[in-house]
């Protein structure tokens, strides 16, 4: 297998057009610390895009960012931090739990996107999905295309940026992408409340979410997790929510938070320590076992948890109000009963992120697609990649 | 404005096609009589006119699968319609087309405080959402002008905004899940009360596809806790250009308004006459500035931005001391529309975006194309995030009038792509601005959005006519070029 660097589109062009031309299939890469996420498919070249790389245009006060897919999270995050803002959506690093694919790379903003990655801000602020306003791209068939636009609020034509997020490059290549930004909260503040049970803490959070205090994230740590954190309540489970703003909005709605819901806080420094952890699924890294994320409506979670034999072997942490739960077990089956719990569910995805072991041989890292859903997907993929040449099987089989 | 050449053959057989439709669909569920069809035969877009075949208003989920199924197996054409208030002719009839109307999925079906969500049918108007949890403190955040009549699924086809969609989002940002009927008749479900998956987000496609993709039969919509209170600056400029930048340096602070909205003069004055606001007739520009969250934030940030306003060339504050005035102070700018109906005849609703720093060339160019075409415009203008909304004044009654204001409207869309924005920020392309699209678009753009088409609805049976300028048939669009002389990479190894 030979790699095939690109710098611009027309790279690009022509490998996409090459590839279609022999029926190859390219493995399309950046920095490469997000290839472990999905299906371990066999491909013949690496197309590599991590050369298409910059910042092409930021406008702090307009709130857009215009740069080339590959360019570094590092390089992104530090220019934000020098206009004093961010991306809402607060990008995880994966490198903690799928480990560096090269020394000190912490991937790049095109990966983030390819996987909608989106951290604890989700909850109230969005995912990937929500920030990438356009882009430009070689489709699966070889032509240059762009959809959306560099201003924050359009409608023209098919929202195709919402397509690209989440698609694992199995559709286009991009370039240019132009990212909506917010400014970062000037300062920050955690509040942990104890809890007997993970239901008495999932429904806790949703009488906190039903007060005007704008709570912004929300986390649930098991004791073993949270005494690890420094952040035990001594209870059974410790709730985690973050305050985010200007200071006296701050201070006034944790005074109260606390009056009505007792708990201890955290400083800035503590709290963004914590969430940073939080945020890169860090509670779990260090033991070698698989690790599975699940999504699911807020109150089926504990449900969700009960229902699994291993809840004694694993361990598990709890983001996004119950609605995110990240568990790694050492036992071989833990995905295949997560997988018919969350089909017991109304609505619900649960998703193989670390393999230590041939797991994915087993069960598909993604939860499979059935019936009239497979069909449009397979649909929708042609309509970009009729051959199969991008990233082919990475998602789903034929897809 | 030219539409498909209508299907003479699926004309011919209208009665047949009503009598089957009655078998699938109570048969009062059929409207097929002239004068009961014309109540629909036009959205907000009026000038435009035309009858379906006929109208269906089913009232089951099964009963839009099975129209849709018949209509596909026997190539008979939909054009799916919540409200009829699209300003963009959405929802337009076409002469060979059933027209299927939502009109009778008017129920919210759960209101869910633990997951806070509201699950309802598509002709659920959006302020109905709103209702329904507002005693319990919570509120639906997208609020276009006209929520006290459109459905929420018309919002989910159009992805509209409001005025406070700078801080809470348009309606993609606010959408959890949604049901879908194909053309084929398949019923999907697309999201949920879950946040992410991993398939492709097709949930993200269908928000914004202007019922060219499937029909929304439910809709699952995030609901927020009401913020603890709200209030508004009204600060008058004597200059555009500087009430511009004032946005920008607001923005600039790290603050985001919950609005923050534009008038120009001759919509300050329409507004002024007709809602008695207070408004500062002399100003050039006005800007409302509304912030909302806990009161002691509020009371914070309008410090601030009162000093920054104040730097930026601000002629006039005035600060809201009271909800009423603050009401007051929305007044104006909310009733501009029917203001400015009361100064003229007629007018044209456009709808571009723009960079924000542009505003003050994007004044100068309204201005100039003011006097070509020798027809006034008044700005209205969701400043924070660059969403014009120029209203043309004209007179239909006057010879070419309403062709020059549309002409006037194409030119002011075509400079809003020159400068760097958009041709539609929240009224969708429909029929308004289908032509217009090889402006922003190349023609590969194109096709590649009418690829996506054919892979919900390869006979081009929905909606058809609308957003696209030209249509190509999906065997033509997917015929792959090989460029077999080319191998930029020689060396590779093939299979
Ligand atoms: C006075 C006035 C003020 C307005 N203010 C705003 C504003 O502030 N912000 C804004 O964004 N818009 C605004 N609009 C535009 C309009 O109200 C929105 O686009 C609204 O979302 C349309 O909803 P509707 O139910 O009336 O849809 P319709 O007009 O019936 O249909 C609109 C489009 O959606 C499709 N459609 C409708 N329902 C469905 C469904 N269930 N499934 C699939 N496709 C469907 C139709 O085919 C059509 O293409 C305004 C309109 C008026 C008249």
């Amino acid at each position: 297998m030979s790699d095939i660097k690109a710098t611009d589109l027309r790279d690009v062009q022509d490998a996409i057009q090459a590839a279609v031309a022999a029926k190859t299939r390219l493995e399309v890469r950046a920095s490469g610390t997000k290839r472990h996420l999905g299906v371990a498919a066999a491909y013949d070249h690496v197309l590599d895009v991590s050369a298409m790389s910059g910042i092409i245009d930021y406008q702090p006060e307009e709130l857009v960012m215009t740069l080339r897919a590959g360019t570094p999270m590092d390089q992104v995050e530090k220019a934000l931090a020098d206009a004093r803002q961010m991306l809402a959506f607060e990008p995880p690093s994966m490198t903690k739990i799928l480990g560096e694919a090269t020394a000190g790379v912490r991937g790049s903003i095109g990966g983030i996107i390819a996987t909608n990655l989106s951290g604890p801000r989700r909850l109230t602020a969005g995912a990937a999905r929500d920030f990438l306003l356009g882009f430009e791209a070689i489709s699966g068939r070889g032509e240059q295309f762009k959809s959306g636009g560099k201003v924050m609020k359009n409608v023209t034509g098919y929202d195709l940026s919402k397509l690209m997020c989440g698609s694992y490059g199995t559709l286009a290549v991009m370039d240019e992408i132009t990212l909506k930004t917010i400014p970062a909260p000037e300062t920050s503040r955690s509040l942990l409340v104890g809890a007997d049970s993970f239901s008495e803490a999932v429904k806790l959070i949703a009488t906190i979410f039903a007060t005007p205090h704008e709570p912004g994230s929300a986390a649930i740590l098991p004791q073993p997790i949270a005494a690890g954190e420094q952040a035990d309540t001594g209870n059974a489970f410790t709730i985690v929510i973050r305050l985010e703003g200007i200071e006296p909005s701050v201070n006034d709605r944790s005074q109260h938070l606390q009056s009505g819901f007792g708990g201890e806080s955290l400083d800035d420094m503590a709290s963004q320590a914590l969430w940073l952890r939080i945020r890169d699924v860090q509670p779990l890294a260090e033991r070698p076992q698989d690790i599975w994320k699940v999504s699911c409506a807020p109150s089926d979670a504990p449900r969700l948890i009960d229902s699994l034999d291993l809840r004694q072997e694993m361990r598990f942490f709890a983001d996004w109000a119950g609605g995110l739960i990240w568990m790694s077990s050492a036992a071989p089956d833990l995905g295949a009963q997560l997988r018919s719990a969350v089909a017991r569910l109304n609505s619900g995805f649960a998703m193989l992120v670390r393999d230590v072991g041939a797991t994915k041989q087993k069960v598909a890292p993604l939860q499979p697609l059935t019936g009239g859903m497979f069909e449009l997907h397979k649909r929708v993929k042609a309509s970009f990649d009729p051959l199969g040449v991008l990233n082919y099987g990475r998602m789903h089989e034929g897809v | 404005m030219l539409m498909p050449d209508p299907d003479q053959n699926v004309i011919n057989r209208r009665d047949e096609i009503c009598a089957e439709l009655r078998k699938l669909v109570p048969a009062e569920c059929v409207i097929d009589s002239k004068e009961s069809m014309k109540a629909f035969d036009a959205d907000g877009l009026s000038a435009y006119r035309q009858l379906p075949l006929a109208v269906v208003l089913p009232e089951t989920v099964n009963q839009i699968a099975a129209v849709m199924k018949w209509c596909h197996q026997q190539g008979v054409k939909i054009v799916p319609r919540g409200a009829g208030t699209s300003l963009s002719g959405g929802a337009l009839p076409l002469a060979d087309a059933v027209l299927l109307g939502l009109g009778k999925f008017n129920r919210i079906l759960e209101v869910d405080y633990d997951n806070r969500c509201v699950v309802a049918q598509p002709g659920v108007t959006n302020l109905a959402i709103t209702h329904a949890v507002q005693a319990d403190g919570f509120y639906y955040a997208p609020d276009p002008s006209s929520q006290i009549a459109c459905s929420v699924g018309g919002n989910v086809a159009e992805n509209s905004g409001g005025v406070h969609c700078l801080k809470y989002g348009l309606t993609t940002n606010n959408l959890l899940g949604i049901e879908i009927v194909t053309m084929e008749g398949e019923i999907l479900r697309l999201g949920g009360k879950h946040l992410d998956a991993g398939d492709y987000d097709l949930l993200g496609i269908m928000t914004g596809s202007e019922g060219l993709l499937g029909v929304v039969s439910e809709v699952t919509l995030r609901i927020l806790q009401k913020p603890a209170t709200a209030r508004a600056l009204l600060v008058g400029f004597d200059d555009t250009g500087a009430a511009g930048r004032a946005v920008g340096d607001v923005i600039a602070a790290g603050i985001i308004p919950a609005g923050m909205e534009m008038m120009d003069g001759l919509a300050i004055n329409a507004a002024e006459d007709f809602a008695n606001a207070g408004y500062p007739r002399e100003a050039a520009a006005l800007l409302i500035i509304e912030l909302d969250g806990p009161e002691v934030e509020v009371d914070a940030l309008i410090d601030r931005v009162e000093a920054i306003v104040g730097k930026a060339g601000a002629t006039s504050v005035r600060i809201s001391q009271s909800e009423e005035e603050r009401n007051l102070f929305w007044a104006g700018r909310k009733s501009a529309f029917p203001a400015v109906g009361r100064i003229s005849p007629d007018y044209l609703c456009m709808d571009g975006t723009i960079p924000r720093r542009k505003l003050p060339d994007m004044m100068r160019r309204m201005a100039s194309l003011s006097q070509q075409y020798g027809l006034r415009v008044a700005n209205v203008f969701h400043a924070g995030d660059g969403n014009l909304h120029p209203l043309i004044l004209f007179d239909a009654n006057q010879p070419g009038e309403l062709e020059r204001a549309e002409e006037f409207g194409a030119d002011i869309l075509r400079s809003c792509v020159e400068m760097g924005g958009v041709l539609t920020g929240e009224h969708g392309v429909g029929v308004e601005k289908r032509d217009l699209m090889t402006i922003q678009f190349t023609e590969d753009d194109l096709k590649q959005q009418q690829r996506l088409k054919c892979a919900f609805d390869p006979g081009h049976l929905l909606n058809p006519g609308k957003v696209f300028p030209h249509l190509h048939r999906c065997a033509e669009l997917g015929r792959l070029h090989v460029h077999k002389g080319k191998m930029p990479h020689p060396d590779l190894p093939r299979f």
